[in-house]
């Protein structure tokens, strides 16, 4: 397994704790089980994966190419999700002349960020995915 | 308008390891500063690597870069 792929199933990890603990918090706290999306802080060991080690490649240019490639993905994809629920869905369910409640506006930007990197290391694990299969 | 062809990029990295020595896909990857998963979709045909790449490749097994790929333009579809 490579970096990169460690790296997409460590995020993916983070994300389902943070839900785990969000959803199993929210029938005690209430909406201050929202605490929980601070979970996703742990995201930011991912980068740990790429310490550089002496004498041995942990990343080469086909990893480049399919980080690369899967930012894009997720990015362009997120962007039409984005598109699609600020222009459409708050309309149908805050009305069109409603406002949008900060405590949504909050959470959204957690959502997206989840939304974002699941995305991103769902398409680094299908672009590696069969990539084994002539291995020695 | 140019008629749409099939492209494809053949290798003998597999045949070229084996005839150094019975190489090992790590032990390319550590010549040529890869990862071994890298020779592994090279060889199954799966990444097109760059002109560098393709070189050191080349390099390693002390041939030419004709010597290891082998591009095919294809017939017209």
């Amino acid at each position: 397994m490579s970096r990169l792929q460690m790296f997409a199933w460590f995020n993916l990890a983070v994300i389902a704790l943070t839900l785990l603990v969000v959803f199993s918090l929210l029938p005690f706290l209430g909406s201050r089980a929202m605490g929980g999306l601070g979970c996703l802080g742990f995201i930011g060991f991912g980068p740990l994966f790429f310490r550089k080690k002496p004498g041995r490649v942990v990343t080469d240019e086909r990893d480049h190419l399919i980080q690369w490639r899967s930012w894009i993905f997720a990015y362009s994809l997120f962007w039409v999700i984005f598109v699609l629920i600020a222009v459409v869905l708050s309309a149908v369910i805050y009305g069109e002349d409603g406002a949008v409640p900060v405590s949504v506006v909050r959470i959204s930007v957690f959502c997206a960020f989840m939304l974002v990197y699941a995305l991103a290391s769902i398409a680094i694990l299908v672009q590696y995915a069969g990539a084994s299969k002539n291995a020695e | 308008m140019p008629s749409k062809k099939q492209e494809t990029l053949a290798n003998r990295i597999r045949r070229l390891r084996f005839d150094n020595g019975e190489m090992t896909q790590q032990d390319l990857a550590e010549r040529i500063g890869v990862t071994r998963q890298t020779i592994i979709a090279l060889e199954a045909g799966k990444y097109v690597p760059s002109l560098l790449l393709a070189f050191r490749l080349a390099s390693a097994f002390r041939v030419r870069v004709e010597d290891v790929f082998q591009y095919d333009a294809g017939s017209p579809g």
